[in-house]
């Protein structure tokens, strides 16, 4: 497929995941390392459907969204009573679990060798071939999650949010439901996450574990820091830059052993270099 | 004839301090009382009570004459009772009408589904509702500052904010904690008058306050509060001009 198609089609996705890693840790406080595991989820669910071709692509998709949307309220259910530091370690064992998971399941998920051989997308019928039909779908799933989520933000629900990261029991004394409004939150940003794995396993017709372990998590938190974390154009501008990372590097003459480490250590030093220099990352605001 | 709102035989203890001892009084509608006593004599203590957010060991809080017992701080702020903090606790990242809408009650919009599929809808409840907000800031004296970030407000501004927001709430008894600390004189005749329009307007002030000069201006009622447990209850004057209690207060150097 054409370099451009594959990046932006991929861009895409990855943004649907920004907004959701972005409305969760930037914006409701919810500082998770888990939600590469709920967009695997997302991903296996889809592939399951259409491999056994129980059904077409987008119903699906909304079966993936709505099994992320219970999933993420279930993992973050902590985080309502174990608070910041204490919830990063319990969210950290999560993501060892999914990964334990998809790697050993082999049943459900081929284990470590993955899913070879996931159908292409279908509207209406039609089978999405073209890597242009496929990039248009993905660059669309990207448009509405935007969408939503500047919505979301502007409504009395998105300043609900921000006061209670600023202060939950002062939001609490005006008489709002804290927990309601964070399960809210929690279930939006499953929402995003099980729409992107649907997207990526149809995108790629395959999917291994390796998509979806402590290191896309982590990936996924660099993004929103380095985008910038609570607004919308962090959210897009952080997968868009992360993921031109490794075509750069192809461009620079190292074997391509070294190539998957450098990029690691890239990302890495980009997250501390933006932590510790520019919080707010290129558009956003302080963490 | 049932009290407005009765605290009676109310026991909190932290470890082995008892932070209320047997602490019960009353409080009238439309009155201001103020809740006076020496450091640690429990009167933040009796506000988280009375507000739910602390369950007392023993002892009951009821309002017009229904047990609030076991109720949530949610429940509470809908029956009409809201609180402002000591140390402020305001959403500094956000604007002063800001501050004002996120504590007005039930708002189309305030979960994701009706912000996503109404936003029309919810966008023309937001302008009535900034409308309103507005209007509240008006009253105590912000409006010039609504669309400021809270941080850049000076303290006095901030503490005018705090009110706000529990009008914002709708309550009907509105327990302040220490409105009047750290304010200059200026500030402070400002902060008086707001308290009597306030009570003009029908709202019931239960105010913690030290500024025994203050108390004297705006108290109705006087309740003294000492080692968790209502030590008198009177007019300003009666309490203010009692040797005994000044010995308690000031710590016998009068």
């Amino acid at each position: 497929m054409d370099f451009w198609f594959s990046y932006i089609a991929l861009a895409s996705i990855y943004v649907l995941l920004g907004l959701s890693t972005n409305l969760l840790v930037g914006i409701a406080g919810i500082f998770s390392v888990s939600q590469a595991a709920v967009f695997g989820v997302g991903a296996y669910i889809v592939a399951f459907f259409l491999m056994n071709d129980t059904m077409s692509f987008l119903p699906a998709l909304a079966i993936a969204a709505l099994c992320c949307v219970g999933l993420n309220i279930l993992v973050t259910l902590p985080a309502l009573r174990v608070s910041g530091d204490y919830f990063v370690v319990t969210s950290f064992g999560i993501q060892l679990l999914a990964t334990a998971v998809f790697t050993n399941w082999t049943d459900g998920t081929g284990g470590a060798n993955g899913l070879p051989g996931i159908p292409p997308p279908d509207l209406a019928g039609k089978a999405l071939e073209s890597s242009g039909e496929v990039v248009t779908l993905c660059v669309a799933g990207m448009g509405l999650g935007c969408l939503i989520f500047w919505l979301v933000m502007r409504a009395p629900f998105g300043r609900l949010l921000r006061a209670i990261r600023e202060d939950e029991l002062a939001v609490a004394a005006a008489g709002k439901s804290v927990l309601r409004a964070k399960v809210s939150a929690a279930a939006l940003a499953g929402a995003f996450a099980g729409t992107a794995g649907g997207l990526y396993a149809t995108f790629l017709s395959f999917i291994d574990p390796s998509s979806f372990d402590l290191d896309s998590s982590i990936l996924l938190l660099t993004m929103v820091v380095v985008g910038g974390a609570r607004t919308l154009a962090g959210s897009i501008l952080g997968p868009f830059l992360l993921l031109a990372l490794p075509q750069i590097l192809t461009l620079v003459d190292i074997p391509t052993t070294v190539a998957a480490a450098a990029r690691q250590l890239i990302y890495g030093v980009l997250l501390i270099a933006f932590m510790l220099f520019r919080p707010q990352g290129l558009a956003g605001e302080k963490l | 004839m049932t009290a407005y709102l009765q605290a009676s035989g109310v026991d909190v203890s932290f470890g082995g301090l008892k932070a209320l001892n047997d602490c019960g009084f009353t409080v009238q509608q439309g009155k201001i009382t103020c809740l006076v006593g020496p450091n640690g004599a429990g009167k933040t203590t009796i506000f988280n009570v009375i507000t739910g957010f602390l369950r007392p060991g023993a002892g009951s809080v009821s309002f017009k004459g229904q047990t609030l017992d076991g109720w949530k701080p949610q429940a509470i702020v809908a029956a009409g009772i809201a609180r402002t903090f000591q140390n402020l606790r305001l959403f500094v990242d956000l604007t002063a009408v800001d501050n004002v809408l996120a504590s007005m009650p039930a708002q189309t919009g305030e979960e994701p589904v009706a912000a996503i599929f109404r936003p029309f809808h919810v966008a023309s409840a937001q302008r009535r509702r900034r409308e309103e907000a507005l209007a509240i800031l008006n009253r105590v004296g912000l409006i010039e500052r609504a669309n400021d970030f809270t941080r850049n407000l000076s303290y006095g501004e901030q503490k005018l904010l705090t009110i706000a927001r529990v009008l914002a709430t709708g309550a009907e008894l509105i327990l302040l904690d220490e409105p009047a600390s750290g304010l200059s004189a200026g500030a402070l005749d400002g902060v008086m008058a707001l308290l009597r329009r306030l009570q003009d307007d029908g709202k019931t002030l239960l105010v913690v306050e030290h500024n025994t000069r203050v108390v004297q201006q705006i108290a109705d009622d006087v309740l003294f509060l000492h080692q968790g447990h209502l030590m008198a209850q009177g007019t300003p004057e009666a309490i203010v001009n009692d040797p005994a209690l000044a010995e308690i207060y000031f710590g016998g150097t009068i």
